[in-house]
């Protein structure tokens, strides 16, 4: 590494003065703001610190394990529910009737249980000292329990946990089995406070987890996330930021790490653990049911403009339409059920059919998608220099380091979009400069230079330059991390030279985000695999902002869908036609046979097109999703497989290229 | 940077036998006391010499609360500035805040805004704060009253102790006041009555100030 070269030159070394002389100080001017000292931490201040966070590596190591635990048991007390349906009891499977058990309803799930099998709890009101008895099913109260002793309760998610070691056996990163699954199964974070952030803030009953909205002023905050090892990597990163690392590696976590006691395996699930924080709700242990994203993709979108964090705590919330799901034991197929958190199946990851020796390549890797909105979404390493005489501004986009993976093969394709921020918060351009993509990497070596140009030299002092990191794809381009770095820095002869982590979205990141031009317009496609009828169910519900391509500016559209390879028929559909509008509005469902196996190998084809009568359709845009997509349309796609009998809906964009296979 | 080695932290830290985790810090400006009050807690041992903490420290105590374990990691801060990056990495992390001022210590009161604006910049929205003016022994050269002490609490919204790291004055009721307060916090989450969660409570969650400060101090 080499971005010692922002830093002082010999004569500047930090002195530690004697404790009087600091007792002093800070009875003058006190450790608030007394000076802008920026000295690098001497070695030994480094080696005090990361000793601490050594310390705290084997208290972090025993918590995951502790959490892993606590899930593990209420997971299996769920594996022992008969689950037979409203007319007997969820646990035992008792029968209800006149002489027999009383039904008892749950209050968090809503389903029926006997009185051997739930138990009543108390219930505080606030306002008086009066209680209230309600029951909870065996499973519901252990889950609170569970949410509690965990943390969750606190972080409005369960953190980072080790399955325990018995159902642990190969924790690689290969396969979507073993250490790896907490973050696999639960459902991801990012599903559900990023882009698909429902809008109204489904406030449930029972658990909502109760938000205090005095965030005004905290616009900026690097995304949500908490507890857990993220503290760890964040003082790291703090750390290597503060500190040229002696070790002269990359600022990453294993410069750390590398040497830190556990053994290799569990470190490579720590990795993973560290990595990719999901997120699960209390609500996927409590109701497996309907987890159906909002599709408002615009009123979202304006919404996360205010409230970009706070949606963050308001959507993890509990159990809203308790919808009682069809009996799974029922289905039968390639799933296997595991000890999941979310009760949802999983794919067995073998991939024996005879396919080519990349194969594991292809089985979707679950463990690297669903990388948004963590908090740690890798580093990026800028060079800023100001030329007063020409009053401009030359940033060096130099490189990023461990960028969120996008697709299955864990890769990304990276680009900058740059802006300056004001200091009355507001970007001074309207136009986002943005690098080239540099392609399937995650540590991109952008190198190069953008330039703003009419920058003042008094500007420098409150603004901040704010980096927002794309992964550029066909279909859309997902968030990948931002940062806002302050200008004041930055002086008119040396470079200014710098490395910060990546944080979540802001309101930045969504203005870079929404200052991308889609021409093609967008198509809100909902996925459902049913496991009844074993297929596929693609809705298609929606396109907005098509290209007009009739001479009434208008145009005829209609869609055409195909599922390749499909082994069974071949199958090809197509919607109605609506006539002259650019946004139309389908709602028609599709069915393609399929397995969840076959699925992880499938790719569905969407085209739109303009009806012509008498000469041949003119093509308006494709959409391709599948196991080999990127970003968001793998997300949905994996969802679809994860969770089956439930629609996932998502909005994307439509490219203008005709999808060739 | 005293415990590394300390057997005795060891043992604690080991200690698995615990139902719940919280994760505390304690915050404010350098020499307010900070290390000394934490030390007074865990260890029971006061020491006058003046040993700044170099970045960040951490100790573990697991006490008992209403028929709980309740481990605790109490994250000690650098008060100085240039630590800044590291220590409020960890304001995410953190369940519970104390936040220090010295009463001797006009400047360490005056700074107790900052302190507020950067646990609102850094910490998971629902942490629990608790105001803290410590070296009550001091009176003779005390300069912040109680009363202006508890004045601005109410105006955070947070509770208030004066308290001695020196003479053990009110330091392990602090401790427990905000393992109360994060217990209550917990229990009316999970355990409350839905229909009135999100109306007024009396949360110790920092209330928004009038003349809010714009945090664009965020030195990333
Ligand atoms: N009289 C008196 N002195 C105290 C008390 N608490 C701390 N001190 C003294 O104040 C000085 C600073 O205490 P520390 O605990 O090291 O301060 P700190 O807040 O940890 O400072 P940083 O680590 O730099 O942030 C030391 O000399 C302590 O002995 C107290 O309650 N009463
Ligand atoms: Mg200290
Ligand atoms: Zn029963
Ligand atoms: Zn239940």
């Amino acid at each position: 590494m080499d971005f010692q070269s922002h830093n002082n030159t010999s004569g500047n070394k930090f002195v530690c003065p004697s404790d009087r002389q600091l007792a002093l100080r800070a009875k003058l001017r006190a450790g608030w703001s007394s000076s802008k000292t920026n000295e690098p931490l001497r070695p030994d201040e480094q080696a005090a610190i990361i000793s601490v966070i050594r310390r705290n590596e084997e208290i972090e190591t025993a918590e995951r394990q502790r959490v892993g635990r606590l899930v593990e048991r209420v997971e299996k007390i769920k594996q022992r529910a008969v689950e037979g349906g409203p007319n007997c009891c969820r646990l035992c499977g008792d029968t209800f009737g006149l002489l027999r058990s009383t039904r008892i309803i749950c209050e968090d799930c809503k389903k029926s249980v006997c009185a051997k099998c739930s138990v009543d709890i108390n219930i505080r009101y606030h306002t008086s000292d009066r209680t209230r008895e309600i029951w909870l099913c065996r499973i519901c109260s252990e889950t609170r329990e569970m949410w509690k002793k965990s943390g969750a309760w606190f972080f409005k998610g369960l953190p980072n946990y080790d399955a325990p070691s018995s159902t642990n056996s190969t924790p690689t990163h290969q396969s979507a089995s073993g250490g790896a699954m907490s973050d696999v199964l639960l459902p991801p974070r990012g599903a559900q406070s990023c882009n698909n952030t429902p809008t109204r803030n489904v406030r449930v009953k029972k658990l909502t987890i109760h938000v205090d909205d005095s965030s005004s002023s905290e616009e900026d905050t690097n995304g949500g996330g908490g507890g857990g090892g993220d503290v760890v990597d964040g003082a790291i990163s703090a750390v290597c930021a503060v500190a040229p690392l002696t070790t002269a590696r990359t600022p990453n976590r294993n410069s750390f790490n590398a040497d830190v006691s556990p053994p290799a395996a569990t470190r490579m699930q720590r990795e993973d653990s560290f990595r990719l924080r999901t997120f699960g709700s209390i609500r996927s242990f409590i109701d497996s049911g309907e987890r159906k994203l909002s599709n408002s993709f615009f009123a979202n979108r304006q919404s996360s403009r205010t409230e970009s964090n706070q949606q963050d705590y308001d959507t993890i919330s509990t159990a809203s339409t308790v919808t009682s799901v069809n009996n799974r034991r029922e289905s039968n197929c390639n799933y296997t059920r595991r000890s999941s958190v979310s009760s949802s199946w999983s794919i067995s990851g073998e991939s024996s059919s005879g396919n080519s020796a990349n194969t594991s390549n292809h089985v979707p890797n679950h463990n690297q998608v669903n990388l948004h909105c963590r908090e740690l979404l890798g580093w990026l390493e800028v060079a800023v220099s100001y030329r007063e005489s020409v009053h401009s501004l030359d940033c060096v986009m130099v490189r990023a380091r461990d960028l969120p993976a996008m697709d299955a093969a864990g890769l990304t394709d990276p680009y900058c979009k740059v802006n300056i921020v004001t200091p009355d918060g507001m970007t001074k351009y309207s136009r986002w400069l943005r690098t080239k993509t540099v392609h399937k990497t995650r540590n991109p070596e952008f190198n190069e230079t953008l330039q703003f140009v009419g920058v003042e030299p008094e500007e420098l002092g409150g603004s901040s330059l704010y980096v927002a990191i794309f992964d550029d794809d066909k279909y859309g381009h997902d968030y990948l991390g931002g940062a806002k770095i302050s200008l004041s820095p930055v002086h008119n002869t040396n470079q200014y030279r710098i490395s910060v982590p990546l944080g979540g979205e802001d309101r930045f990141s969504n203005e870079a985000e929404m200052s991308q031009e889609w021409p093609h317009g967008k198509i809100l496609i909902s996925l459902c695999y049913n496991t009844k009828r074993r297929a596929l169910v693609v809705n298609v519900k929606q396109c907005i902002n098509l290209i007009p391509m009739d001479n009434n500016g208008s145009s005829d559209p209609f869609v055409k869908l195909q599922l390749k390879p499909d082994s069974h028929k071949n199958k090809k559909y197509k919607t109605g036609v609506k006539w002259r509008t650019l946004n139309p509005i389908y709602r028609e469902e599709f069915y393609f046979e399929s397995s969840p196996h076959d699925l992880n190998k499938q790719t569905l084809y969407i085209t739109v097109w303009d009806k012509d009568i008498g000469k041949s359709n003119d093509f308006l845009g494709s959409l391709v999703i599948g196991y080999n997509s990127k970003g968001e349309r793998l997300q949905q796609w994996l969802d679809c497989i994860k969770l089956p009998d439930h629609f996932h809906e998502k909005w994307h964009c439509l490219s203008g290229e005709h999808p060739t296979h | 940077m005293a415990g590394g080695g300390d057997p005795k932290w060891q043992k604690d830290a080991a200690d698995q036998n615990f139902d719940y985790m919280f994760k505390l810090l304690i915050i404010g400006n350098s020499s307010v006391g900070k290390t000394s009050f934490l030390f007074r807690y865990a260890d029971d041992s006061f020491t006058s010499a003046f040993v700044s903490t170099v970045g960040i420290d951490f100790k573990v105590k697991t006490v008992f609360r209403h028929d709980k374990r309740v481990k605790l990691q109490i994250w000690d801060t650098a008060g100085q500035e240039r630590y800044r990056t590291i220590t409020t990495a960890y304001y995410r992390g953190a369940m519970g805040f104390i936040l220090m001022y010295d009463v001797t210590n006009e400047e360490s009161f005056n700074s107790v805004q900052d302190w507020v604006t950067q646990i609102k910049t850094y910490s998971w929205d629902n942490a629990q704060v608790i105001l803290v003016g410590n070296k009550c022994d001091m009176e003779d050269q005390r300069v912040i009253s109680f009363e202006r002490g508890r004045q601005l609490a109410d105006q955070l919204g947070v509770e208030f102790f004066e308290t001695s790291a020196k003479e053990n004055v009110n330091v392990k009721a602090v401790f427990e006041r905000l393992v109360d307060i994060i217990c209550d916090k917990m229990s009316e989450s999970l355990d409350s009555d839905p229909t009135l969660v999100g109306a007024g409570q009396k949360g110790q969650r920092l209330t928004d100030q009038p003349q809010g400060t714009p945090n664009a101090n965020c030195n990333c």
